[in-house]
């Protein structure tokens, strides 16, 4: 176990400097950060003036060599446009964006698996033909239209929700969190149904499939023969043996919601970090970009680690080498 | 009214706590507004865009005040003089107060002076060589040449408290703002919102709109929604689509008014051209016309812009100093492919010639689609234009002179200090011969009387001497036409009935000049 902790980080470390490194030569093509900041007629002195004072006086090679020093003293180094540092700017946001995608992802389970046990126990049935003609909309409709749709019915016609932003918050642990009352739930319903909708379609369609492969197997007849309830057959025995797939995605899924719910996110003026990477795009705000892309990095690395390890508790017969 | 019922529903929900406290709020105005962007700075000195900028003005004041239509008057300082053609005198306004209550003195302008100097917007003191507190109330500017529109200038220079600056520290007055201005920052969360209260010690009287709330909601679908559903009270720049919608609905007012945002096709003078085989045909007055004459701008207003643009009929607006009455670019070269064609074969060029124009698809309103209909118009005249649309991160640094890449672009510029000249002085002048002039003459053009004129305006401390000078450079800019004026798009707000809402020319949103029902 110790040995396999060490292997994945190492594998970590080399992915992360990896990510580094392309981010900087991908942003040389982005243009010249320097005239996003300054005015559009300004004069040679005032861009000289701007491009030592965002440290871009230097060559990329000697700006990567102080990005990576600084990073070892636990500097992740400075936006070029807000001017604070760029660890701290996507930290702010964080919390938004897990808050919105670990509802989303509750909300999909909580659909999915039920529903893809029932639609996989019964592969014929009129409600399982339904379900699954459901869950083929939830994975071709694309989720920036699903968004105005919600709000134009739900925000704008009827009232029921409000359209955007995130409603009051308030501090658990230092942190600001909007679950906790009543106007943030409001605001967090529609964004979350509309980040949910994808992932709750592929969960459902891969626990059907395992389900409906499970049947098949002899372990489940023998278990229906000893006098095992229809209910403990299909949950106890039948979806822990399908759910190894599901898991797989389950990770992935996560990973990319909080790494990319940028479109939910600036549909519902939600104040998460995905807008933040688009903006910094269109900013050709380096800094920024480089420590997010890291960071998405970082959670797609720990989830695939975490990921294993619940594999090993759903069957014994995998282990960590 | 939905969002009405909705919050009478969450405060019965709640309790009569939060309805004692909804009653003691509704006797103080307040009102939501819809920005496009979340604001990068509160801090002057730290850069420049608009949603900092509409921030800028509520927290802080400048010496001289801009108003809605660009006429400038008092703001902290409460009159000035010319002591002689390069010194002014600025008389400072008596009791003013920081929001910490810290007294305004004239060593607060000379240390917001001086921390410009070393700041990312040095642009913003350019034209002060010196400045000194002569009293406590009094300061002195001395300019490096005479120059009429100092206080012009000034509008644009907020200042800030030495004694709260210089403790607090630049990154911190990001986030912890402190200025003479007539709101007080209440509560910033990043990309949420951003609220202000109003500072009852302003020294022009204390804002009716006690609170304003501003919230960034870039998705422009989304803004209307939050406008229909109640949510917020007014919002910024209006979706083109959405305005009928809005319009039908009479709980809400639409209001538009031209900005100075002029949009311009800029055209390369120089022998050879980076995009052009061969001479290139557009050092050749008559076929700067015929590209000029066959450009429809109606037809661009009408079909890409939904008559939402204002056509230009000179280089600057009818507001500012070196705008010339009664003379219009449309009614000197009107469409007239004909005629245009007649000019490309006077000049030698009938069977046309290819270049490329260089636009951006993220910057103004509906530019890609701008520089499509130009391709098709232009060719009618023969000339082939092959598209290079980039976004605006890529666009500044490619186009920018020397001008290594680009034959043909457009771009916008608007200039909101009432004045023409450093508009003329950056595009028109020629390039690398003065400091300061010309370094975003993309076109190479030159023309020794223009530069005599802006020199001549540069050097006069008479606004209307420097008026007439201009207004002759905008006759030879109309002869010559080194740039075709194609439109100022226009601002559209919407606003619920009831909030009074008057746009500035400038796009500064101000609540002290709003009120609500």
């Amino acid at each position: 176990m110790l040995g396999y902790l060490l292997k994945r980080l190492i594998q970590m470390t080399l992915v992360l400097w990896v990510v580094s490194v392309i981010v900087f030569i991908m942003m040389s093509f982005t243009g010249d950060p320097v005239f996003m900041v300054v005015p559009i007629d300004a004069t040679d002195l005032e861009i000289e003036q701007a491009r030592r004072l965002l440290g871009l006086d230097q060559s990329v090679l000697v700006q990567y060599w102080k990005f990576m020093t600084s990073l070892l003293h636990g500097d992740f180094g400075r936006s070029y446009v807000f001017r604070q540092p760029a660890m701290t700017l996507i930290l702010e946001r964080l919390p938004a964006t897990v808050e919105m995608v670990v509802v989303a992802m509750v909300l999909a389970v909580a659909v999915a698996i039920p529903l893809g046990v029932y639609a996989g126990a019964n592969p014929n049935g009129r409600i399982s033909r339904t379900i699954m003609a459901g869950s083929l909309m939830g994975i071709s409709l694309p989720g920036f239209w699903v968004g105005m749709v919600l709000i134009y019915l739900f925000a704008v016609t009827w009232g029921i929700f409000p359209s955007s932003g995130r409603g009051d918050t308030a501090e658990v642990l230092g942190l600001r969190i909007s679950l906790v009352t009543r106007d943030g739930w409001h605001h967090i319903a529609l964004p979350a149904i509309t980040l949910s909708l994808g992932t709750m379609a592929i969960l459902l369609r891969m626990t059907r499939a395992g389900m409906m492969e499970v049947s098949r197997q002899d372990f489940m007849k023998f278990a229906r023969a000893k006098g095992a309830t229809r209910r403990d057959v299909l949950y106890k025995h039948g979806l822990k043996n399908a759910l190894i797939p599901v898991i797989t995605i389950f990770g992935l899924q996560l990973g990319d919601l909080i790494a990319f719910a940028t479109i939910t996110e600036t549909i519902f003026s939600w104040p998460g970090m995905g807008k933040l990477l688009i903006d910094s795009i269109y900013r050709a705000d380096r800094p920024v970009i480089v420590v997010y892309l890291m960071l998405v990095a970082l959670i797609f690395v720990v989830i695939n680690f975490l990921v294993d390890i619940v594999y090993t508790l759903i069957d014994p017969r995998i282990t960590l080498k | 009214m939905k969002y009405l019922s909705q919050t009478a529903f969450r405060a019965g929900a709640v309790g009569v706590a939060i309805l004692a406290a909804n009653a003691a709020f509704s006797q103080d105005k307040s009102v939501t507004i819809g920005l496009t962007s979340d604001p990068s700075h509160l801090y002057p000195l730290a850069g420049e865009e608009l949603s900092s900028n509409i921030m800028y003005y509520h927290l802080y004041d400048p010496l001289v005040k801009r108003s809605g239509d660009l006429s400038f008057g008092p703001g902290l300082a409460e009159s000035w003089e010319n002591v002689d053609d390069v010194t002014w005198r600025f008389k400072l306004r008596e009791g003013v107060t920081f929001h910490n209550g810290n007294a305004f003195t004239a060593a607060d302008v000379v240390y917001t002076v001086n921390k410009a100097r070393e700041s990312i917007r040095p642009g913003l003191v350019a034209n002060i060589a010196e400045i000194t507190a002569i009293d406590d109330l009094t300061v002195e500017f001395k300019t490096p040449k005479p120059y009429a529109v100092l206080p012009n200038d000034l509008a644009e220079l907020l200042i800030l408290d030495e004694e709260y600056t210089s403790a607090t520290g630049d990154e911190q007055m990001d986030l912890k703002p402190m200025g003479t201005g007539p709101y007080m920052l209440g509560e910033w969360v990043k990309e949420e919102k951003l609220t202000l209260k109003a500072f009852d010690a302003y020294w022009a009287g204390a804002a009716k709109i006690k609170n304003v709330t501003f919230r960034p909601i870039t998705n422009p679908a989304t803004r209307t929604a939050a406008l229909l559903t109640g949510e917020v009270d007014v919002i910024q720049d209006l979706a083109v689509r959405d305005v009928d919608r809005v319009k039908r609905d009479d709980m809400f007012n639409v209001i538009t008014r031209p900005s100075l945002l002029n949009v311009v096709l800029a055209m390369d003078m120089r022998e050879n051209s980076p995009t052009i085989e061969g001479k290139n045909p557009m050092t050749d007055q008559r076929v700067r016309q015929a590209i000029a004459q066959a450009v429809d701008v109606q037809a661009i207003n009408k079909i890409v812009m939904n008559g939402l643009a204002t056509p230009s009929d000179q280089f600057v607006p009818a507001s500012h100093n070196g705008y010339v009455d009664s003379l219009s670019f449309r009614d000197m070269y009107p469409l007239d492919v004909e005629k245009a064609k007649a000019l490309m074969a006077e000049a030698g060029y009938a069977d046309g010639f290819t270049m490329t124009l260089d636009a951006t698809n993220n910057r103004y309103v509906n530019d890609a689609q701008i520089a499509q209909a130009l391709a098709s118009m232009l060719a009618k005249i023969g000339v082939t234009l092959e598209l290079n649309i980039m976004p605006k991160s890529n666009f500044w640094g490619y186009i920018r002179v020397p001008t290594e890449n680009s034959s043909f672009i457009m771009s916008g510029w608007d200039v909101p200090a009432g004045d023409a000249g450093s508009m003329y002085g950056a595009l028109f002048y020629t390039r690398g011969v003065k400091d300061g002039y010309g370094q975003v003459n993309r076109g190479s053009y030159s023309n020794p009387e223009m530069d005599a004129l802006i020199d001549k305006a540069d050097a006069t401390p008479s606004i209307d001497e420097r008026d007439g000078y201009l207004q002759d450079a905008t006759k030879i800019l109309m002869a010559d036409i080194p740039m075709i004026p194609v439109h100022y798009e226009q601002d559209i707000y919407a606003a619920r009935k009831g909030v009074t809402l008057e746009p500035r020319v400038d796009k500064f949103l101000w609540a002290y000049d709003m009120d609500a029902e």
